[in-house]
């Protein structure tokens, strides 16, 4: 027997139990209680009639090295990044969207350098740009795009050049990220994305 | 383990009969406590201890269980004195001995209701101390001021409390008088405030804000000021006015059940009424307090926001709808009830009108539990061109929920007007005038709240948020604002036609009461389950993340049982509160209500006044 089928025993013996109270007790208080179980009882079983659905904490999503042979392989495990674990899709869209919150990023990888980009995605306030209309009233609080290094989101640098990869090759670019910068796990940091580690250079006016 | 955690619940309830002194000692214990985490993680040699448990039931389940029952008590606590004091400025300021009567009938209830919240109190932080010191250390270096502040105020409560309730004999004259009524307005001024400070925890772990460099109190305030802590707040402090309205009804619903003689059924009767009279009144702005709340989710953090209404949780919405609907009807039924039976011959005049209601209020409930994708085989999704159907699918996006929610919510208001004007002939010269002012703006509302809904699936969602939603909540308290006063004025030179008559109501009354009780506790559970779902696997979310073996969400069906049983317990815990504290009246013969002092004529929270009483 199913864990569900076993839980619909349960609230249906909690029912069963409210109705043989008002059917043969005659106290008011207790055909009560007879009645509260019965609700209590439809109530979980209303529950367990719909899907069920667990919420489980995301397994780490690993970028295997030594699978990678080709910057597409990048480009590809990107696209993986880019709408699972990166949760980008969940505000940009890729090409024109009526009901987009954020920029579009249709041709974004040719627009912006590798370099732009990754800043863009560790350090979203460096660059604030008015050219997007999102259409309402601003947003109260100014985050509105994080830091996808940082939790809650949290991809690794190898991720995040894996989405940039992805973002050139949707953009018909060729692809700048290559194999050599990605970070082998237990060695050292490869060479590092320029402007990743330079400070915010200018910061444009926000809203 | 479990062996410590039972001394420390007996040692907690030996102290619980002796009130609220010993339980916020008890608290500034548990507090001073706190530290002793550092101390024992520093004599540790395989690094602090994050996490415990206990077997079979699990740590995670136990907070939940108690967490619940003492946010259930706390709310009930928190809306009883509103309940109470409402009622007595009422006999106050319009002479009605019978409300003050009942005002004090439940604030006697408030002493052992109040030692038994903080006694869960105790024990939740307790438990939480031992299960999660981890995260209790972290919430403790940031929150440390507030918990300071909380303590301060818990002994201020508690000394209100007392003075308000052990005073209430001798304040009832003059001048002292007015001191007891100020006495239950600070009673419920602290109580607000005893309610935020913790709410600042809560809504911190879901909206957590940037905390900055700073001394102990900034860092505190910043973190007390995060996004979701008004909406919160808000939402609470109306739910508590709703879950006090209702367990009111509730309790006099039982009585009214169990009554043995015509001056008690008409004393419960009324006690009925006028509890599920502040109930509805809660109830009617409290969607707008969950509009907000959910509002301000979204703009904080749209991931959580589509966890909430898209994600997982989605279908969780669909059982809210039903527990509100449910809510709403019995709300509405017992309004038909009273129409039909305490008002003689208004039962022909309103038929029609009732049987309209019901059916509009069934149709919207429909639309509101309409899901979005529905759960359809590979054969059924096929046919259908995916999970959306071609016809309901429409149905179940929040436009056309937010348009039926308010479309509920003015049905319910046109209830209780209707029951206010029956059995009265209007006198007034303007009378045909302003029922058609007050017919238009019905009618006018109506269309436009529809014509919006309708209209919101044609423009982006950020305009249907911020304008088209917006709008609808804004026509339908223009309805409330414009049609109360008119209908008040109306009735003031009104003839009556036919006499109130109390404890004449037919036992599915007294059941009516009790499920709108139940719904109303259910709700808050599936929201108490909802809030914290939504953090997902975070302690605090984004910033610390749950790597206990629970850092999971259980499923809806399986979280529904533990829910229900907290109802239940919950249920049981006020129901020995009730006897507990009305034991010295049986003792004494009866509920104390005098035979000239029974409840006739209209109520006075109806628009009623008191010259008319029989």
């Amino acid at each position: 027997m199913s864990e569900v089928a076993q839980l619909q025993l349960i609230a249906l013996s909690i029912v069963g139990f409210g109705i043989l109270i008002l059917l043969f007790i005659k106290s008011t208080f207790v055909r009560v209680i007879g009645f509260v179980a019965i609700v209590l009882g439809l109530f979980s079983l209303m529950s367990l009639a719909v899907p069920q659905l667990a919420s489980l904490p995301p397994a780490e999503e690993k970028v295997d090295i030594a699978s990678i042979k080709t910057p597409t392989d990048i480009a590809a495990i990107g696209q993986t990044v880019f709408f699972s674990k990166g949760q980008c899709a969940l505000c940009h869209s890729i090409g024109p969207s009526e009901s987009a919150r954020c920029p579009d990023l249709k041709g974004i990888g040719a627009k912006l350098s590798k370099d732009f980009l990754y800043e863009s995605l560790t350090d979203p306030q460096a660059f604030v740009y008015q050219d997007f209309r999102h259409g309402g009233v601003p947003k109260e609080y100014p985050a509105t795009m994080p830091a996808i290094n940082k939790d809650p989101i949290g991809l690794s640098k190898n991720e995040i050049l894996a989405v940039i990869a992805f973002l050139q090759q949707m953009s018909g670019e060729p692809i700048s990220v290559s194999t050599s910068e990605l970070e082998i796990p237990g060695k050292g940091p490869s060479a590092p994305v320029k402007a990743a580690e330079s400070a915010a250079v200018a910061v444009a006016q926000a809203h | 383990m479990q062996q410590g955690v039972g001394t420390i619940q007996r040692a907690l309830r030996a102290v619980g009969g002796h009130g609220g002194w010993l339980a916020g000692l008890l608290l500034i214990a548990g507090w001073l406590a706190l530290p002793s985490i550092g101390l024992a993680a520093e004599g540790a040699t395989t690094g602090p201890t994050e996490y415990r448990d206990i077997p079979y039931i699990g740590s995670r389940n136990l907070i939940w269980i108690v967490a619940q029952l003492h946010l259930l008590l706390a709310g009930f606590v928190l809306g009883v004195p509103i309940f109470a004091w409402l009622c007595e400025v009422v006999a106050w300021r319009g002479g009605e001995k019978r409300y003050d009567k009942l005002a004090k009938e439940f604030t006697k209830l408030l002493t052992s209701a109040y030692s038994t919240t903080a006694l869960f109190g105790g024990i939740l932080l307790f438990l939480l101390v031992a299960f999660y010191p981890k995260l209790m250390n972290y919430l403790t270096d940031i929150f440390f001021p507030s918990f300071l502040l909380y303590c301060l105020l818990f002994l201020l409560e508690t000394a209100t409390l007392y003075l308000y309730w052990y005073g209430w004999d001798t304040m009832q004259e003059g001048r002292k008088k007015t001191l007891h009524i100020f006495l239950g307005f600070l009673l419920n001024f602290f109580a607000l405030f005893i309610m935020i400070v913790p709410n600042a925890w809560a809504t911190f772990q879901s909206s957590p804000v940037v905390i900055s460099d700073g001394t102990a109190i900034e860092r505190a305030w910043a973190a007390t000021w995060n996004p979701t802590w008004w909406p919160i707040n808000i939402h609470r402090l109306i739910a508590n006015v709703v879950l006090g309205g209702y367990i009111c009804g509730a309790y006099a619903g039982i009585r009214y059940l169990s009554s043995r003689n015509t001056e008690e059924r008409e004393h419960y009767d009324w006690m009925g009424y006028v509890g599920n009279f502040i109930g509805v009144f809660g109830l009617l702005a409290l969607p707008f307090a969950g509009y907000w709340l959910m509002r301000e989710i979204y703009q904080y953090n749209q991931q959580m926001g589509i966890t909430l209404m898209g994600g997982f949780l989605s279908w969780l919405f669909i059982i809210q709808a039903m527990l509100i609907g449910v809510l709403f009807l019995g709300s509405n039924y017992y309004f038909w009830l009273g129409i039909t039976y305490r008002i003689p011959g208004s039962e022909s005049k309103y038929r029609k009108p009732m049987l309209w209601m019901l059916v509009s209020l069934l149709l919207c409930l429909a639309v509101w539990m309409t899901p979005h994708s529905l759960v359809a085989s590979i054969e059924e999704a096929q046919k259908m061109g995916g999970a959306h159907h071609p016809l309901l699918g429409v149905l179940g996006v929040m436009s056309a929920k937010m348009t039926v929610s308010n479309l509920m919510i003015l049905i319910t208001f046109m209830s209780f007007v209707m029951y206010w004007r029956a059995g009265k002939q209007d006198t007034a010269g303007w009378a045909t005038f302003g029922k058609a002012v007050m017919g238009s703006v019905l009618v006018l509302a109506s269309i436009a709240v529809i014509v919006l809904g309708v209209w919101g699936y044609f423009v982006p969602a950020i305009v249907r948020i911020n304008y088209f939603s917006t709008s609808q909540v804004l026509i339908v308290i223009f309805v409330i604002l414009t049609i109360t006063p008119l209908t008040a004025l109306l009735l003031k030179s009104a003839k009556t036609t036919t006499e109130m008559v109390w404890g004449s109501m037919p036992p599915r009354a007294g059941y009516a009461l009790v499920l709108n009780a139940v719904m109303v506790i259910l709700l808050m559970t599936l929201m108490g389950y909802a809030r914290s779902s939504s953090r997902v696997h975070w302690h605090v979310y984004g910033v610390m993340r749950d790597s206990s073996p629970y850092a999971y969400s259980p499923a809806l069906g399986s979280a529904s049982l533990i829910m229900a049983f907290c109802t239940f317990s919950f249920c049981m815990i006020v129901a020995f509160i009730f006897w507990v504290a009305t034991m010295g009246d049986k003792a004494k013969g009866g509920h104390g209500a005098a035979k000239g002092e029974l409840p006739h004529g209209i109520p006075a929270m109806a628009g009623g006044s008191p010259d008319e009483r029989r």
